[in-house]
């Protein structure tokens, strides 16, 4: 096949007008052919950003035309009523609704084929994400495991209020058939899942116990609402052993594991069992919540940002009444002084399994 | 409240397909609010009408999806999105980041809608690159088709082609050209 004839086809399959016989020799050379499959996906996807560019191009010129006029001294505007509006669009809607339902066809027969398009690519490198990710877990399961008798995994976690809400890593509790968390103290205290995300890998635990308190007082740390910048020097505690741990490092991407916007790329030493420890800055703000190394590398760790983790919180339900700590009580300590609050609301995480 | 849901779904319908009078209804409805606030953090009233507008965008670009259903209003959706670009915006201006109101809830809704937006709008960026090293008559005749929405009629006779299939068989050989060269454009 010809360039050119190929771009013909491409244009025809993605309008949906090549024949059945058409469409079956051209699934019989996809999957005979894998480079031809390659070339096809791309010719496929430059005519659809070509579309969809050249359609937004048009969408673009009339809103500014519309903000033209609109800047323009006020004329009465009109508005569209619900009765009138819909006589005159519901023909048109139902017609979008065909049309939609056909290029869905087309986007799974593209699908399975196993053609790179610009959505698939993305979505590729999220499934060689997962794929990495659940590796890293599995790494650290297996390192973590071990040692216990009966504790089949351990991690870290850390308060969200005083009165026993805690985050750690979803990967650290899933499955799991009972898990305590251990404060400072050393006592045991039996936790449940109020939420997770785990495409994100968080989870967020209750302590069973009302009376149930961390610390003295209210958390100490906030939850930065944006993204540090590359550079900025963290610090993190956790408990890849039963003491608790100091490391320190710094932001060195603003995205993390294959440039999940989601996530930090960071530069610190992080060992099984400190899945789900806080990272801070100088200032005693979270910023991420460790959740998986690189496993090449030593110093290279990925962390899930503030931001996906107060997404979390704001997706649980109301009468969870779990609202993020406002006042930061460290920022005018020294390091020292901090870590020595922190103690307190970072806690190690045992997960129970059959 | 269920014809007010049913309107907005109505209206984003005729969004998607590019309609202008609904494109005019969402663009009034919503205006003064979210400029207010553009305007209230830092931003010009140029900045807030740019700011607004790229914020239909998306929301254009997202109602293309046919399986994109919104979760919210209209309103409350151009809002964070347009948070999310004024923030980007004014961060890239300054040295020292913004930060959004801390207490808002709403900010760190929709940030991927963001951030897809700001990879489509690359990915164009390099599609239009190749176009403008394609060379004529390939760029004239590309930007008829896809840009202007051109039928193949018109271009064959505004470009001089004897019949509408030569019109297509040059357009096919454009096409070809433009990914090789849309391909480097990508690798480098």
């Amino acid at each position: 096949m010809t360039e050119h004839s190929m771009m013909e086809v491409a244009e025809r399959y993605i309008a949906g007008s090549l024949s059945q016989d058409e469409l079956n020799t051209l699934k019989d050379k996809l999957a005979a052919d894998l480079s031809f499959a390659n070339e096809f996906g791309e010719c496929v996807n430059m005519l659809r950003g070509l579309q969809s560019s050249g359609a937004q191009k048009r969408f673009t010129s009339m809103l500014k035309d519309i903000a033209a006029q609109e800047a323009k001294p006020a004329t009465k505007g009109r508005t569209i009523t619900l009765r009138a509006f819909y006589v005159r669009t519901a023909g048109i809607a139902a017609g979008i609704a065909m049309l939609t339902s056909l290029t869905t066809y087309w986007a799974i027969q593209h699908n399975n084929k196993k053609i790179a398009s610009q959505y698939s690519l993305l979505k590729r490198d999220l499934e060689k994400y997962q794929r990495s990710q659940n590796q890293l877990i599995n790494n650290i399961k297996e390192q973590a495991t071990a040692p216990q008798a009966e504790v089949r995994y351990t991690g870290t976690g850390f308060a969200l209020s005083n009165d026993g809400y805690l985050v750690t890593n979803y990967h650290v509790t899933a499955g799991a058939d009972s898990v305590y968390i251990q404060n400072r103290e050393g006592r045991y205290f039996k936790a449940y899942t109020v939420g997770y995300d785990q495409q994100a890998d968080i989870a967020i635990l209750k302590v069973e116990d009302k009376q149930f308190r961390f610390g003295k007082g209210e958390v100490p740390y906030t939850f930065a609402p944006n993204k540090r910048k590359l550079g900025t020097k963290v610090y993190t505690l956790g408990f890849p052993q039963d003491e608790i741990v100091y490391n320190e490092g710094y932001i060195s991407a603003i995205n993390g594991y294959q440039g999940d916007s989601s996530q930090y790329r960071l530069e610190i030493s992080a060992y099984p069992g400190q899945s789900g420890a806080p990272i801070l800055d100088a200032n005693g703000n979270v910023l991420a919540m460790i959740t998986g190394k690189e496993e090449e590398s030593d110093g290279t760790t990925f962390a899930v940002s503030s931001k996906a983790l107060a997404r979390l919180v704001q997706s649980l339900p109301k009468d969870a009444n779990l609202r993020l700590p406002k006042s930061n009580k460290l920022n005018h300590l020294s390091l020292e002084q901090q870590i020595d609050k922190l103690e307190y609301y970072t806690c190690s995480i045992k997960v129970y399994k059959k | 409240m269920q014809g007010s849901q049913q309107l907005e779904e109505y209206l984003l319908a005729q969004l998607a397909a590019g309609e202008r009078t609904a494109t005019e209804q969402i663009y009034k409805q919503h205006y003064p609010v979210v400029t207010k606030w553009i305007q209230h953090n830092g931003g010009s009233e140029a900045d807030a009408a740019d700011v607004y507008q790229e914020a239909i965008v998306v929301l254009y670009e997202k109602s293309q999806d046919e399986a994109f259903r919104l979760s919210c209003k209209i309103g409350t959706y151009l809002f964070a999105i347009s948070k999310h670009l004024w923030y980007k915006k004014a961060n890239k201006r300054q040295q020292d980041p913004v930060s959004l109101p801390d207490d808002d809830r709403q900010e760190w809704a929709y940030e991927d809608d963001a951030n897809a937006h700001r990879e489509r709008e690359n990915y164009y960026a390099q599609l239009n690159a190749a176009l403008e090293q394609i060379g004529e008559p390939c760029k004239s005749l590309l930007k008829a088709f896809y840009h202007e929405d051109k039928s193949m009629q018109e271009i064959a006779s505004g470009f001089g082609y004897t019949n509408t299939d030569n019109a297509k068989t040059q357009k096919y050989k454009c096409l070809a050209r433009l990914r090789k060269i849309f391909h480097n454009v990508q690798v480098k």
